[in-house]
């Protein structure tokens, strides 16, 4: 009867722990009694429920030479494949594009056509870096797995994480499609931010990402008004705008807010050093800034529509609120649906700053354990989503910006052509150049897209921000043990009902119902007696 | 050697062993967090810093708010639609029953969506009450429960009592107030304890309905969120042992009265 959350974590549990204990019997003796092996996965099956045992069964029946993958991605965070006839893409460069399969079942073919050798992928899902890091911390075992930007970084800082073999990195090799088409601004992202030393990019690979912003009706609010963080804190928009129920990106774009006037500063924007000055302001996470930032989302809070995790799309468009914090890539999914029912949504990045968020898969050391045809394998399946063609399976799907531009390939820069480019005897057009992105050179004419003139501050620009909203771009670190404290006590504070808050006279009722009832029960017992 | 024999007690064997691994496995290791620090060490700081933070037993009061009005709400509609239905002599009634029944084949998360429409409706901005929104919200989700408990013990009430009462002079108040409420005291304690106790701990019902004040079962979820399963199982116990307390509280009171009325009847 105690809470459902409590206990579907502590069965998790019991159930790693059974499906440990059943590998490693499985390893000691499988060469030995097979049918006991059945009996143990009989026995799995019947207590830890199926996942485990199916592990087992197919290692049983496998033969020795598959090499066994385990996945774990975001939910809806890859192609699955079974697209329509009539979802085929005829792109600008002569590729045709179709989802058949599944992306990660794909990959099996390809690797076998590829290297001679069977690979078979385990795919599962999780649901918030949180989830997947208690998970992990539980005893799951993974090979590979697509962590946000402050979850690679924790795990890398715990020193979780495999690094990519030097063979990943030579760009020479045809099938390493990571390194030869990853965008030059990731991979500058990637190269120049480190932890404990180490630049990211020897641990992890790029997959998606975005910057964070304002999602909102146009119609009811102007680009100016969501154009910075203060929105939320508008009393014009009075319980009209959504905040996300997620302490890191409260406390973002709280923090935004609150140093508002400092980071429009000419002087700090021009400064030398602007980008280190706004990434330490950005992290700040002292205990006298938490505290701050507390007062003011406090204030805030009582300004806002709600915190919300996933129904800011829905409301957008049934008109339950004006404007929501958003992330791109949900921004760019939320657009495209609203358009359906004839709602224009559009998306602004607050002038103060923004946060670059990004999904990069990262290999697991107790998954990998030193097994160099595993690790290979691991990295091919990074090389194979980095294909062109796949990139572009998955954007199409998901609605997320790839952080593979396609290097010598125009596969993506087409796809974008396709998507947003305006028709030939469209008249008013705006060029929106995106080289930063594609060649690392914003001036490059090769990579400019001819919009029509309603895509600004819509898709197009939501899926890949200009370069001047790269410029105003931070990335936001993880925070130590005590910082994760703090931040969740300033969270609870929020989010509590503070007792002392609570008036005297909803006290003394209480007080009064509490001392009636006793009263009734006490009586009641007396006549009882006299009966 | 002995011929294995199959006797009844053995169909308890898949039973005791699930009890074994999913509730009192997960409850040890929920103690186990409870008492321990990041350090795997002993502590009692868990269980003072739950008492001592104005926050947490602000969440305790909200919880029991929410529970203790829904509660009543429940019982204040269940009542009256449970003793007509019960009393009526019409034959289709099971039909009604079942109408009662009803909504909760559908997925509540989907009855709770469309209510969010209905209410927004009604009200025009959801975010002005989520007091009130959460407790329609809760009341809409658990009212069958009240409902049916309340319906059983009336349906099985013996009506020559009410008739024996009504011959020796008592007006219609008098046999419901002193035969009838009386009587059906079990089929009201299982109905609030089976509407108290989930009312206390559904999050998602605030969630969805955009009400950010966290209660109990949300508050667990956020220790877990910032990786802190010693504070998070500690609130788990606590609220596991109020339900507890309550539901012996309940029971005892339920039997007693039952016994004593009985007796008194008889």
């Amino acid at each position: 009867m105690y809470n459902i959350q409590i206990r579907i974590n502590a069965i998790t549990r019991a159930q790693s722990v059974l499906c440990r204990k059943e590998e490693r019997l499985k390893n000691k003796k499988r060469w030995k009694v097979p049918a006991f092996c059945l009996a143990a996965v009989l026995l799995a099956a019947s207590l830890g429920g199926f996942p485990p045992a199916h592990r087992g069964l197919y290692n049983v029946l496998a033969r020795e030479d598959v090499i066994t993958l385990r996945v774990c991605n975001w939910e809806e965070y890859i192609d699955l494949g079974d697209w329509d006839e009539e979802e085929r893409m005829e792109l600008d460069n002569g590729v045709d594009i179709l989802g058949e399969n599944a992306l990660y079942k794909e990959f099996e073919d390809w690797y076998y056509e590829t290297y001679g050798k069977r690979v078979q992928v385990e795919y599962s899902c999780f649901g918030t870096n949180e989830d997947l890091y208690n998970q992990l911390t539980l005893g799951d075992t993974y090979d590979l797995v697509c962590p946000s930007d402050y979850m690679i970084m924790k795990l890398m800082a715990e020193g979780a994480l495999e690094p990519y073999s030097e063979a990943f990195f030579d760009q020479e090799k045809e099938e390493n499609y990571y390194q030869r088409g990853v965008s030059p601004y990731i991979a500058q992202v990637f190269a120049e931010n480190q932890i404990d030393g180490e630049s990211w990019e020897r641990y992890a690979a790029g997959y998606m990402w975005g910057v964070t912003g304002v999602l909102y009706n146009p119609e009811l609010m102007t680009q100016e008004e969501a154009s910075t963080w203060a929105v939320f804190a508008n009393p014009d928009f009075y319980r009209q705008i959504t905040l996300k129920d997620n302490v890191r990106d409260t406390y973002f774009s709280t923090l935004g807010y609150l140093l508002q006037e400092r980071l429009t500063e000419e002087t700090f924007i021009n400064a030398p050093d602007y980008h280190e000055r706004l990434g330490e302001l950005m992290n700040d996470v002292s205990p006298e800034t938490i505290r701050a930032v507390e007062e003011q989302l406090a204030g805030i809070m009582g300004n806002i529509y709600a915190l919300e995790t996933d129904s800011g799309k829905a409301d957008m468009v049934t008109g339950k609120i004006i404007a929501n914090y958003q992330w791109s890539g949900d921004a760019v999914f939320a657009m495209d649906q609203a358009e359906e029912d004839g709602v224009y949504l559009e998306f602004a990045v607050p002038k103060e700053c923004t946060n670059l968020w990004f999904d990069g898969w990262v290999m697991l050391k107790n998954g990998i354990g030193g097994d160099l045809e595993k690790k290979q394998a691991a990295e091919a399946f990074v090389n194979f989503l980095s294909i062109p063609e796949n990139a572009v399976r998955n954007m199409y799907y998901i609605g997320y910006t790839s952080a593979i531009s396609g290097g010598e390939d125009d596969t993506v820069f087409s796809y974008l052509n396709w998507c947003y480019g305006a028709e030939e005897d469209e008249e008013d057009t705006v060029a929106y150049p995106v080289g930063y992105f594609f060649s690392g050179d914003n001036e490059d004419e090769d990579y400019v897209v001819y919009t029509t003139r309603d895509q600004v501050g819509r898709q197009l620009y939501t899926q890949y921000p200009s370069r001047e909203v790269i410029s105003r771009a931070a990335v936001m670190w993880y925070f130590n043990e005590e910082e994760t404290r703090n931040i969740n006590q300033m969270w609870i504070n929020i989010r509590c009902l503070d007792v002392r808050e609570i008036p005297l006279w909803c006290v003394l009722l209480t007080l009064c119902v509490l001392a009636a009832v006793a009263a009734a029960v006490i009586l009641h017992k007396k006549n009882h007696y006299y009966e | 050697m002995g011929v294995f024999r199959f006797t009844r007690k053995q169909l308890c064997i898949p039973y005791a062993v699930f009890l074994l691994c999913f509730v009192a496995a997960p409850l040890l290791v929920i103690i186990y967090y409870a008492f321990t620090n990041g350090e795997g060490q002993f502590t009692l700081k868990n269980l003072t810093g739950f008492f001592t933070s104005p926050y947490t037993i602000g969440t305790l009061a909200y919880s029991f708010a929410i529970a203790v009005v829904t509660t009543c709400v429940c019982l204040l509609l269940a009542y009256p639609i449970a003793y007509i239905l019960a009393r009526s002599q019409w034959r289709q009634k099971s039909v009604i029953v079942l109408m009662f029944v009803m909504p909760m084949w559908i997925n509540f998360t989907l009855r709770i969506t469309a209510l969010k429409e209905i209410l927004t409706v009604l009200e025009g901005n959801l975010a002005f009450h989520p007091f009130l929104n959460t407790i329609i919200g809760m009341t809409y989700d658990f009212l069958p429960f009240m409902i049916l408990p309340m319906y059983t013990t009336l349906l099985k009430l013996d009506k020559s009592l009410l008739e024996a009462a009504a011959d020796l002079g008592a007006g219609p108040v008098q046999v419901f107030c002193k035969v009838t409420l009386p009587l059906s005291v079990p089929g009201i304690i299982s109905g609030v304890v089976m509407v108290f106790l989930p009312s206390m701990t559904n999050y998602v019902v605030l969630d969805m309905l955009y009400n950010s004040t966290y209660i109990m079962g949300s508050l667990i979820g956020s220790f877990f969120s910032a990786y802190d399963w010693h504070n998070g199982s500690m609130i788990a116990l606590i609220l596991l042992l109020i339900i507890l307390v309550f539901t012996l509280i309940t029971d005892r009171y339920a039997e007693e009265d039952a016994g004593n009325r009985g007796g008194a009847l008889l």
